[in-house]
This record gives structure tokens, sequence and C-alpha cells, in this order.
């Protein structure tokens, strides 16, 4: 045989060894032994927070699984668990009838109780805390109450120096579930909210001249903080956030007529009184709760999951996933609660969620 | 007859174009059909942008399935796309011209190849880029700086005046699509001024005239069309731009602005805020009503692109890119 010369003898030996290595390294990817799993939790600018907090305590003890979080907002998490591009959805918001009726295998599970805030930019008069009501905030978000000295306010906080300003309503862009819970407050507390606005992730917000739309909940405390005598929703895990920001932080109105500030106790003293109403498949609104003590926005934090996941090891890595998660001693202890201002899910919610996550296969 | 597998090969090939244009109408049309059916003309002059009740269970409206309440209006985001894209423009012609003259007759050979590629190097940076420096930067400049001023100086004209907000708005959007669209004009008419005939140079400097008025009077009129076609491209790059105009509109809903600080809301920008919502809707109505947004931004940049066909058709261009 005559020695082939080829006419490029560098280049033909950089290619060879590079195809080599590629098919080489493709075979060798998987190891034979435990395999990695990956698991997409997609969502809940509200729930962000906790997920990212679960997340190195979770792989420190399950180091074969690798969890990547988004905060997406928990439209995006309900649209996303349901056409099965991630795992895990989370949402604030439970999935509508329609919505279950169309997908009858997605479940809706509560991992903690969140609340949210409604928080405002006034110059000299964030350390206050003024406040405010289910009709007022509706008049401000409906372009009925322009001013923030106007009659209602000034009614409800007199002897505040409220200024002679035009407020600033800002929501959010996104299909956010942090919508779904102010609006929902809105809407039980307002009757004219509810038959012309209604709740929803996202709905038709009144035209208020100069209103803006923020993208997530960072988008939220920033949008407030860079615009003077403007005020918006955020949910209580971003209250470091907001501290930080120096912005005021509004008590609300709740069914009893008193006016309450989100703390571990008056969140707990409005799930209790709604958490025995929870069905088995646990969609309710916790939402303008009975009782002299409540504070009228907490809801559920929901991890939208499909029952039938792609095989039994990605069934078996999500199922462990949100056990620890609703586990008083692991997910749910005050460790890990206390930094995002949460709540554990009370003990017959926490069985409830058991039932479901057992279903996941 | 050896050609001839070439010459089909080549019309298979070139046919490719049109026909993706065509697909994609197509697959708009189809795709957007029962929200064309639902919403009727009043999608184009209704300003109210209402999904419905997504936690009611839909009914039967005009023939199709929708939530209750769903009434779907694009006013507020056609105007804001035309004057976002109108104001931009309107910043960034005269600049670039500048630009382009500048480079072509401005400068010597060394220094002209070197800024020629910086200005082309912007048209490659990503609009992400712009937008994230436009939410981070400009945004908080024109609140407490550019906002004041202008209201200082042309207070006088209601369209500048009124309360300025927090920066995120009109000015805001058209200032960064400004900037996005200068490389694109003044890249494709410094090309064009580039490749002016000596002969046409040369014969009015021996008529006379002074250097500003060879390139006034016998180079910008040869290139005129050329001008024209780069407006266009500029403004095509306007009118469908999202990101960078998502992160610094402000997202209006269901009101016009007032001013030029006022928030605003365009199509493209509008679909991608929308989208995940929409998805919400288990009716498919909202998604389908976002498709029918596309479609007709698609018939927009259609239409503009005839109009300058038509514009630059009486005029001799010169033959460049």
């Amino acid at each position: 045989m005559s020695k082939q010369k080829t006419a490029y003898p560098v280049r033909t030996a950089l290619v060879a060894s590079a195809l080599t290595l590629a098919v080489a390294g493709s075979f060798g990817a998987a190891p034979a032994s435990a395999r990695t799993i990956n698991i997409m939790e997609t969502g809940s600018s509200l729930l962000y927070p906790l997920f990212n907090i679960w997340v190195p305590a979770y792989t420190h003890s399950h180091p074969n699984v690798r969890i990547n979080t988004q905060s997406t907002g928990s439209g995006t998490g309900i649209s996303e668990a349901v056409s099965g591009i991630a795992q895990i959805g989370a949402s604030d918001a439970y999935m509508s009838n329609t919505q279950i009726r169309q997908n009858p295998n997605i479940l809706n599970i509560p991992l903690a109780i969140s609340a949210q805030t409604v928080n405002y930019n006034i110059p000299g008069l964030n350390d206050l805390h003024l406040k405010l009501s289910g009709p007022v905030l509706a008049g401000i978000y409906d372009n009925q109450i322009q001013y923030w000295n106007a009659p209602a306010i000034q009614h409800l906080n007199p002897g505040v120096p409220l200024p002679h300003h035009r407020i600033t309503p800002i929501h959010r862009t996104d299909g956010s579930g942090d919508t779904f819970i102010f609006t929902q407050y809105l809407s039980f507390s307002t009757p004219y909210w509810n038959s012309h606005v209604a709740y929803g992730t996202t709905v038709s917000w009144p035209a208020v001249p100069g209103s803006l739309g923020a993208l997530g909940n960072p988008g939220m405390v920033q949008s407030v903080a860079q615009t003077p005598y403007s005020i918006a929703y955020i949910g209580v895990s971003f209250a470091n956030e907001v501290k930080d920001a120096h912005l005021g932080t509004a008590r609300l109105e709740n069914r009893a007529g008193h006016f309450m500030l989100p703390t571990k106790a008056t969140i707990m003293a409005a799930a209790a009184r709604l958490g025995s109403k929870t069905p088995a498949d646990e969609r309710i609104s916790l939402i303008f709760a009975p009782g002299a003590h409540s504070y009228p926005i907490i809801n559920y934090e929901y991890a939208i999951v499909s029952d039938h996941q792609k095989d039994a090891e990605m069934g078996t890595a999500v199922r462990e996933l949100l056990t620890w998660t609703i586990n008083r001693h692991e997910g749910n202890a005050e460790r890990y609660l206390r930094q995002v201002h949460f709540v554990a899910l009370p003990a017959r919610i926490s069985a409830l969620s058991r039932k479901q996550i057992a279903k996941i296969r | 007859m050896k050609l001839r597998p070439f010459r089909i090969a080549l019309v298979l090939i070139t046919s490719l174009i049109p026909l993706a244009l065509i697909a994609i109408l197509v697959f708009l049309g189809q795709y957007s059909w029962s929200a064309i059916t639902f919403n009727g003309w009043h999608f184009l002059y209704g300003h109210i942008w209402n999904l419905g009740n997504l936690y009611a269970d839909p009914i039967m409206q005009r023939g199709q399935l929708a939530p209750i309440g769903a009434n779907y209006g694009i006013l507020v985001f056609i105007v804001g796309t035309l004057l976002t894209s109108a104001i931009a423009l309107l910043l960034a012609v005269p600049i670039s011209i500048g630009v382009a003259v500048f480079l072509a007759e401005g400068l010597g050979s060394n220094l002209r190849t070197i800024l020629s590629f910086v200005v082309e190097l912007l048209a490659a940076v990503p609009s992400v880029v712009y937008g994230l420096w436009g939410y981070a930067v400009l945004t908080p400049l024109i609140a407490h700086s550019i906002g004041p001023d202008l209201r200082s100086t042309l207070g006088f004209l209601p369209f500048f005046a009124g309360p300025i907000g927090s920066g995120y708005g009109l000015l805001a959007a058209s200032l960064v699509l400004a900037l996005m669209v200068v490389p694109i004009i003044a890249a494709t008419v410094r090309d064009a001024l580039s490749q002016v005939p000596l002969e046409t140079k040369e014969a009015a400097y021996a008529l006379g005239a002074t250097h500003f008025e060879v390139v006034r009077r016998a180079m910008l009129p040869t290139v005129r069309g050329n001008i024209i076609g780069a407006c266009i491209l500029g403004l095509g790059r306007a009118l469908g731009e999202t990101m960078a105009v998502l992160m610094v509109s402000g997202g209006a809903l269901n009101y016009f602005p007032g001013n030029i600080y006022s928030p605003i809301s365009t199509m493209a920008s509008f679909i991608v805020s929308q989208l995940d919502s929409a998805m919400q809707d288990p009716t498919g109505m909202a998604v389908r009503s976002l498709a029918e947004i596309a479609l007709i931004l698609f018939i927009i940049a259609v239409i503009t692109n005839i109009i300058a066909r038509l514009l630059t058709g009486t005029s001799r261009n010169v033959s460049s890119v």
C-alpha cells in the first residue's frame, strides 16, 4: 500500500481528534451509577425567595437531584406545569374550575401560607402605617380616588398630613398570583369592583392616567421606590427589600373592620378561620377571612404538579421533594419560613397535601 | 438545455423567501381566525383590553367560546407603536444623515474605516442590552434631568407639559428606539454616499460649489431613494422592537398617553408581556387575540414597506445594497 499523504495534515489531525472527543464524550456523559435528576421549578415570584432557600438545603441531603428555579410569575408557573415543561409550577393562585376540567391530571398542592402587603412611597410618610381599606384601594385603582388627600383616605387616617398629589397605582404586567390575591381582596370587599373588574392572574386594569405596569415582585419594589406618591401590592417575601427601600406598609382593613399588619399572628388567625373549609383538592381562597385579628390578604402557595411524571424516577424525585418541603422539621420549619415571613401549613392542611402528593407517579 | 436543472433549482430556492412570507401570513391568519370572527372590526378601534372573568365558566358569545366579559381592543397599542416609531424616526433620521455625511465626506480614509466599523457595530448590539441600559440609566435620567429640562423649555406645548412620572414611558421608549435605528440608517446612507459617481461630485465642484453645497445639492439628492429605503429599514426595526421597549415603556393598559412622559404599550411589547396571562384563558381566545395583534403588526409592516417602494419608485437610486 502506498503511503497516502493528506494535503493538510495538521488540520486533518485536529478535526479528527475533535470528532473523536465529541463522540467519546457523548457516550461517557452518563456515569453508570445514580443518575442526576433535573427538576425544573418555575413560576410565582412570591414563592421564589423561599424556593431559593430550600434548594441548597435539599440538595445537600439529596446530592443526585438538581433543582432549577425561575421567577416568572404564577401564570407562567401554571402554564408550564400544564404543558410539562416544568415539573413544579409555583403559583399563588389556584387553577379555575374550567382549567381543572381541561387538565384533570394537574394537582394544586399548598406548600406554605404566604401574605401580601400594600406598599406606598409618600415622601415623609413612609414610616407611618397608613390605614387603607379594600373599597379605598379599589377606588385608587379605579381612578375614582385620585389624590392622596382625598376625603376617603383622610377619613381613615385623621390627623395625618396627606399631600395633595396624584396617586400613581402600580400593577403587575405579567400573569401574577399577586394580582390574583390582590384583586380577590378588592372583589370580596367592594361589590362595584367585583362586578366590573373581578379577579384573576390578570385583569383589565381600569384606565388611570400615569399608572405603571411592573414585571415581577422585584419590579414592583423598584417601581415604587423610583416613583414618589405611588402605591403597589408586593408579596411579603419581599419585606426585606421593601424595608431597605424605605417604603411604607399599609394597615389593611379586614372583614371585622380592624386594620392589620401582616404578622405571624394575624396570618395564622386568618388561616385558622378559613383553613377548616379547605376541600380535598385544596383549591380555596383565604382572602378577607373573618375574625378580629385576621390579616385580609393571605394565600396558600401552590405547587402545580402533574400526577403523572415522565418516568417513575422523576415521579419519586418530585414526591420526595414536595414531601420534604411540607415537613414541619424540614421545608416548613421556622428557620426557612421566617426568612420570607411565611407561615407553616396547619397539620390538617399538610395532611391533605400529603394525600395529593401521594398521587404523583 | 444544460442550464435547465440549474434554473429550476434557482427558482425553487429564491421562491422560498416569498413562500416563507406567505406561510407566516397563512399561519397567523389561520391561528387567529376564531379571534378575528369573535372580535370583528371592533378590535381595531376599541381601547379596552379585557380578558374577561377567567375564573367563571366561559360562555358562547358571537359564535365562539370565550370568557364572560372578554372584550379585546388594541387601539391603545396601535397608537403606542405608531407614536414611538414616529418620534424615534424624527429623532434618528437627521442624526443618521449627519453621521453618514460626516463619515463619507468629512474624514480621511483611515479614520473613516474605523468609525464606520464602530457605527456598524452599534447595529449589532442586542436589543436587550439597549433595554437594560434604558432601564438602569435612561429612565432615572429622564425623571430627574431630561424631563424637567424639556418641560421648562417646551412646556408651552401641551405635549411636553404635565406630570413627568417615573421616567418610564413614551420618551424613554422613543429614545431607546432612536438609538437602535441610527446605526442602521447611518450605515446604509454612508454606503450609498460613498458610491455616488465621481463625475457628479467633480461636476459640482467644477461649477464652483463649496464642499457643503456639493453634499447638499449633488450628493444627497442622488441618494434620496436610498435614504428613504434606509428610513424604512429603520422604521421596520422600530415597529417590531420588543424587549427594549418592554423594559422602558411602563406597560400602560387601557389609556392613551397624555404627554410625552406618559407610560405606553406597543403591540410587540404587549404580546410578550401578556402571553403568560393569555395562557390562563382556558378557551384559548386570549392567545388567539394576541396572534391577531401579531397579524396586524405584520400587515402594518408590509403596508409601510409598500408605501416606501412606491415613494422610491419615482426617484432613481444609486445602485447599492
